[in-house]
């Protein structure tokens, strides 16, 4: 990672900008949504190897700052919603793409599977992602 | 499966970074997702992605009239194939 990042350096410009943009485990919040009402049902479970990774790029930036190379300029956190059309949708999608970074405890299935089922004709389901914005100027 | 239908993404990253005019280089851009989001206004955009697949999704879904300011490079963030001191603008696109 750092030497991507000091490869990232050698193409800018002097005071060129570097947009870290990225997804942060965080025990995501699980939700079934409708026009009329919000349910939580949960949140997923952070597996070791998404902090690993977390941990991995926060101390590949803080390298590229120690070597002069950046400095910070900007920081915020905000969240974004992946949504599906069913409990189901979901599961198979966390099942499929996250398996490697966070799980679904059987408990959270189920509720989340309920409070869909029991849930107004337009229930979908979300997950709220945790996303980190980081705005780094070239030295 | 919708993804940030609020949008909430595009908002920050415009927030943080003026890409009028710039040229912007995106480091992980996959099938081009976030990068249909900027590079309207960035003078040039190369995607960087070591994933051929991905790339040849995003060559086909590149806007006709982004066409002429849009490139996609298969390479690693290790080995960016460009000289020095190229591009105004870097994106790590969920690829840190």
């Amino acid at each position: 990672m750092v030497h991507a990042l000091g490869e990232i350096q050698r193409v800018l410009v002097p005071d060129g900008i570097l947009i870290d943009l990225r997804p942060l485990c965080d025990s995501w919040l699980i939700e079934v949504i409708s026009g009329r009402e919000t349910r939580q049902t949960g949140h997923v479970t952070d597996l070791p190897l998404g902090l690993e990774d977390d941990e991995a790029a926060n101390q590949a930036m803080r390298q590229a700052e120690a070597n002069g190379w950046f400095v910070r300029e900007g920081e915020e956190f905000f969240p974004i919603h992946y949504v599906w059309d069913t409990a189901s949708d979901m599961e198979k999608w966390v099942d499929e793409e996250w398996v490697d970074f966070i799980g679904l405890d059987e408990d959270i299935r189920r509720a989340t599977r309920s409070a869909w089922a029991i849930g107004d004709a337009d229930s979908r389901v979300r997950v709220r992602v945790k996303m980190l914005i980081t705005k780094w100027r070239k030295v | 499966m919708q993804k940030d239908p609020e949008g909430n993404e595009t908002r920050h990253l415009r927030k943080f970074a003026d890409f009028q005019g710039k040229r912007t280089l995106e480091v992980g851009c996959g099938e081009g997702r976030l990068t249909w989001r900027y590079a309207s206004a960035s003078s040039l955009t190369v995607g960087l992605d070591p994933d051929r697949n991905a790339l040849r999704v995003a060559r086909i879904d590149c806007p006709s009239d982004l066409a002429e300011k849009v490139y996609f490079v298969n390479s690693h963030a290790e080995h960016i194939p460009f000289r020095k001191e190229t591009f105004d603008i870097a994106v790590l696109a969920w690829s840190l």
